[in-house]
C-alpha cells in the first residue's frame, strides 16, 4: 500500500505540473507561454490559484519524503503517527483546492463556502481513496486461500462500511450545500452545463448508494462466505468505476461556468407556476383532492419506514399516490415555457431602458396591445417571466398574428420593451399608493435613474439605498415654485430626518437650478440632464405638472402625491418607525 | 529516529515556517501596505502644500481643487454641489467660508465652477478662487 501510496503522490505531483503549465498558457492566452519559465513563475507567484498550487504542492513534496522514510513501524506509536501525518497532510493538501476552487468566488460568506466545499473534497477523498484500498485488498484476499487474510481483510470491509456512511453523508450534505451555493435554482439546474453535470453526477450515485447499501445489507453480513467474497470485490469495483466517473464529472464542473452565472437554457415545453390563480371550482376541487391525495401518499411512506414487512406495498402505494396526486393537481400549475424563460434581463429596471421601451411600445405595440383584449397591462402577462416575454417578443405568435420582433429590435432594444411592461403593469396598481405610508406595505420597486447635476460625474438613485430615503419632486415652474421654495426650507430638517430631495424638472434644462432663483437657497439636487427618461418612467406612476414620490431607503415608492399638498414629514415619520426591512429590490425584472 | 519523532519535527518545522514565514513576509507585506499608502498620503499632502506655497499661502497651508455647481452665494459663504475633493470630502453639497467677499461676484447660482479652497484642515479651508467651469 505505501508504494501505491508513493506512486499515487508521484501521479498527484505529475498532474499537478501539468495543470500548472496549462493553466500558465490559458493566463497568458498563448500555449508556448507554458514553456516559458519567466510565464510560469508569474502564473505561481503573482495569481491567487498559483499561490494555493504552490501550498497544495510544497505540503505534496513534504508528504512524499514522509513517505520516501523507510521506516520500522512495529511500535504503536509509529504506526499511528505514520498514518495520522500522512493522513493529515494528505487532508491539508485536497482541502487547499477549495481555496481556489468556485466557492472561493462566492461572496459574501465565501469563508463558509470554502468550508463546505474542503467538507466535500475530504468525504470524496477517506470515501474513494479507502474504496480502491478496499478492493485491491478484497481481491488480494479472495484469491489468498489464507484464512488469516480473510478475516483482516472483512474486518477491514466492516470498518470501511461504517467511515464510508459517515464520509457519505457529509459528501451529500457538503454537496447539496454547495448546489444550493452554486446552482440556486431549478432552472439553473436543468438549463446551463453545469447543472446538467450535477444532475449527471447525482445520476451516476445513485447505482452507487444502490451498491453500497447492497454491499451494508446483504454482502457484509455473510462475510466471509465465498460467495459474499466474490460477489462483494465485484460489487466494490464496480462502485470505484462508478466513483472515477464521478471525479471526471466532478472536474468538468470545474471547467464550467458555475450555474448562478450562465444564462440557463429551459429545455422542456412546459413549467410549473405556483402563481396561476386557483380560478373556477373545478380547479380548485383539483387542487384539494391532489393535495389530501399527497397526504395520503406522505403517510404511506412514513408507514413503510416503521413496517418491515409491509414496506414494499406500503412504498409502492406512496409513489402510486403521489404519482395521481401529481396527475390530479398539477396539470392547472402548467404552464408553457420557452428556451428563454429563465434568462436573465441584458438590461437592468432603469429609467432609460423603460422609456426606451415606451418608445417602441408606442411605435410598434400599442395599436394591438393596448386597450384591447390582449391588452399586455393584464395580471397574465404580469405573472409571465421576463424571459418568456423576451421569447414572445422576439419571436412573434404567429397563430395570434403577432410578428416576430428578433430581426426589426436588437435584443437590448426588446429587452427595454419588457422593462416597459414590467413597469406598465405596476403603473396600474400604483394608483393604489396613496398619500399614507402603509406600513409594511413595500411592493413598488422605484426604477433606478442617473442623477445629473450639471457637468459634474453623474450619480443614481441607488447610491442612495440602505442609507437615505429619496423625496422624488417631478416639477414645473412656476406652478410648482411655491412648493420648491417651502421644501427648500424644510431641506435641513428633512435632511436630518434621513431624506433627500432630488428634484426633477418636467423639462429638461442646463439652467434649471438658475430658473429656481436664489432665494431661498434650493441646496437638493436637482436634475439637469437626462429628465425625460426620468418622467416618462415615473410619470406613469403619477401625472399631472407637480408629482412628489417618497422612496424608502430599500428603493420602493412608498407614497405618492399627485399635487404639492404632501405632509412629507409625517409619512417619513411613519417610514422612520417602520421595524421590518424589506429585502433590497433586483436591478432586473423577473 | 523513529517515525514519530520524525512527525513530530515535520509538524514543528511546519509550524515554525509558517510562523516565521508570516512573521518575516506576511507581516512585512502589511507594514509595507501600510506604509505605502502613509507615503501616498503624505506626497499628496505634500503637493499641496506645494501648490498653497505656490499661491502666496502661509506655512502648512494646503491646497483642494474641485469642481462643482454654485448653489447659493452670501457675501462670506458659497454653497456648492461638487465631486469628491481628494484628501478633504467627498462628493456632497458644502458651504465653503468665502476668503474675500467678492468672491462670489465672479460667479452665479447654477454656474458650474472649478474652484480651489485653501487651509491646514477642513475647518479652516477657505474658497480662494472660483471661476466658470
Amino acid at each position: 500500500m505505501v508504494v501505491w501510496g508513493r506512486l499515487l503522490l508521484l501521479v498527484a505531483l505529475g498532474s499537478g505540473i501539468v495543470w500548472l503549465l496549462v493553466r500558465t498558457a490559458l493566463f497568458e492566452g498563448r500555449a508556448q507561454a507554458a514553456l516559458e519559465p519567466r510565464a510560469v513563475l508569474h502564473a505561481v507567484l503573482d495569481t491567487w490559484p498559483g499561490l494555493i498550487w504552490l501550498a497544495r504542492h510544497g505540503i505534496l513534496v513534504i508528504l512524499a519524503a514522509f513517505l520516501a522514510i523507510r521506516s520500522d513501524l512495529t511500535e504503536r506509536r509509529d504506526w499511528i503517527a505514520a498514518r495520522v501525518e500522512a493522513l493529515a497532510l494528505g487532508a491539508l493538501a485536497l482541502a487547499l483546492m477549495s481555496a481556489s476552487s468556485h466557492a472561493a468566488a462566492i461572496s459574501p460568506g465565501t469563508a463558509l463556502t470554502v468550508a463546505i466545499d474542503a467538507c466535500h473534497l475530504l468525504g470524496t477523498g477517506v470515501w474513494l481513496g479507502g474504496l480502491v484500498a478496499l478492493g485491491a485488498l478484497l481481491r488480494a484476499a479472495s484469491r489468498d486461500a489464507d484464512a488469516d487474510d480473510r478475516a483482516h481483510a472483512v474486518m477491514a470491509a466492516r470498518r470501511f462500511s461504517r467511515v464510508a456512511l459517515v464520509a457519505m453523508l457529509a459528501l451529500m450534505g457538503s454537496g447539496v450545500l454547495n448546489a444550493l451555493a452554486q446552482v440556486e435554482n431549478i432552472a439553473a439546474l436543468v438549463g446551463t452545463p453545469h447543472g446538467r453535470l450535477l444532475l449527471a453526477k447525482v445520476a451516476v450515485l445513485v447505482p452507487i448508494l444502490g451498491l453500497a447499501a447492497v454491499n451494508r445489507r446483504r454482502l457484509l453480513p455473510a462475510l466471509p462466505g465465498p460467495e459474499a467474497m466474490r460477489r462483494l470485490v465485484a460489487f466494490v469495483g464496480v462502485e470505484a468505476m462508478l466513483a472515477l466517473v464521478l471525479l471526471v464529472l466532478a472536474a468538468a464542473m470545474t471547467l464550467t461556468t458555475p450555474a448562478r452565472h450562465a444564462e440557463p437554457v429551459w429545455p422542456l415545453p412546459v413549467r410549473l407556476s405556483l402563481d396561476t390563480p386557483l380560478d373556477g371550482s373545478a380547479t380548485r376541487w383539483r387542487a384539494l383532492l391532489a393535495s389530501q391525495l399527497a397526504v395520503l401518499g406522505a403517510v404511506a411512506l412514513i408507514a413503510s419506514f416503521f413496517s418491515l414487512r409491509r414496506r414494499a406495498p406500503l412504498l409502492a402505494g406512496a409513489l402510486a399516490l403521489a404519482a395521481v396526486a401529481a396527475a390530479v393537481g398539477l396539470p392547472p400549475f402548467v404552464v408553457d415555457a420557452y428556451p428563454t424563460t429563465y434568462r436573465r434581463p441584458l438590461r437592468t429596471y432603469h429609467a432609460t431602458s423603460i422609456a426606451s421601451g415606451s418608445a417602441i411600445y408606442w411605435g410598434q405595440c400599442a395599436a394591438c396591445h393596448h386597450g384591447t383584449p390582449a391588452d399586455l397591462r393584464s395580471a397574465s402577462t404580469s405573472r409571465r417571466h421576463a424571459g418568456e416575454l423576451f421569447w414572445l417578443v422576439s419571436h412573434g405568435r404567429p397563430e395570434r398574428g403577432m410578428p416576430a420582433f428578433e430581426n426589426r429590435l436588437e435584443e437590448a432594444q426588446r429587452w427595454d420593451v419588457i422593462n416597459f411592461i414590467r413597469a406598465l403593469g405596476t403603473a396600474a396598481g400604483s394608483k393604489s399608493l396613496g398619500a399614507q405610508v402603509q406600513l409594511d406595505g413595500a411592493w413598488l420597486i422605484a426604477p433606478d435613474f442617473t442623477i445629473s447635476v450639471g457637468p459634474l460625474a453623474p450619480g443614481a438613485l441607488r447610491d442612495y439605498r440602505g442609507r437615505r430615503m429619496v423625496l422624488l419632486v417631478l416639477y414645473t415652474l412656476p406652478g410648482s415654485r411655491a412648493r420648491i421654495s417651502e421644501l427648500a426650507r424644510k431641506y435641513n430638517l428633512l435632511s436630518t430626518l434621513g431624506v433627500e430631495i432630488i428634484a426633477v424638472p418636467m423639462q429638461t434644462s442646463a439652467d434649471a437650478i438658475r430658473e429656481l432663483g436664489a432665494s431661498p437657497p434650493v441646496l437638493f439636487p436637482v436634475v439637469t440632464d437626462g429628465n425625460a427618461a426620468i418622467i416618462a418612467t415615473y410619470g406613469m406612476f403619477a401625472s399631472g405638472p407637480h408629482a412628489e414620490l417618497l422612496i424608502d431607503r430599500q428603493g420602493y415608492v412608498r407614497a405618492i402625491w399627485r399635487d404639492d399638498t404632501g405632509e412629507i414629514q409625517v409619512q417619513v415619520g411613519r417610514l422612520n418607525e417602520e421595524k421590518s426591512v424589506p429585502p433590497f429590490p433586483d436591478d432586473h425584472v423577473h | 529516529m523513529r517515525v514519530w519523532q520524525v512527525a513530530v519535527v515535520l509538524n514543528l518545522t511546519f509550524a515554525v515556517g509558517l510562523g516565521l514565514g508570516y512573521a518575516g513576509w506576511g507581516r512585512r507585506a502589511d507594514a509595507l501596505d501600510r506604509e505605502f499608502e502613509a507615503a501616498r498620503a503624505q506626497v499628496e499632502r505634500l503637493e499641496r502644500e506645494r501648490q498653497a506655497c505656490a499661491a502666496g499661502g502661509r506655512a502648512g497651508e494646503q491646497q483642494w481643487d474641485g469642481r462643482g455647481v454654485v448653489r447659493a452665494i452670501y457675501p462670506h459663504l458659497v454653497v456648492v454641489t461638487h465631486e469628491e475633493i481628494r484628501g478633504l470630502l467627498p462628493a456632497r453639497t458644502t458651504g465653503f467660508p468665502a476668503a474675500s467677499p467678492q468672491l462670489g461676484d465672479s460667479v452665479r447660482v447654477g454656474d458650474p465652477v472649478r474652484f480651489s479652497l485653501r487651509g491646514t484642515l477642513i475647518d479652516d479651508a477657505a474658497l480662494v478662487t472660483i471661476e466658470r467651469w
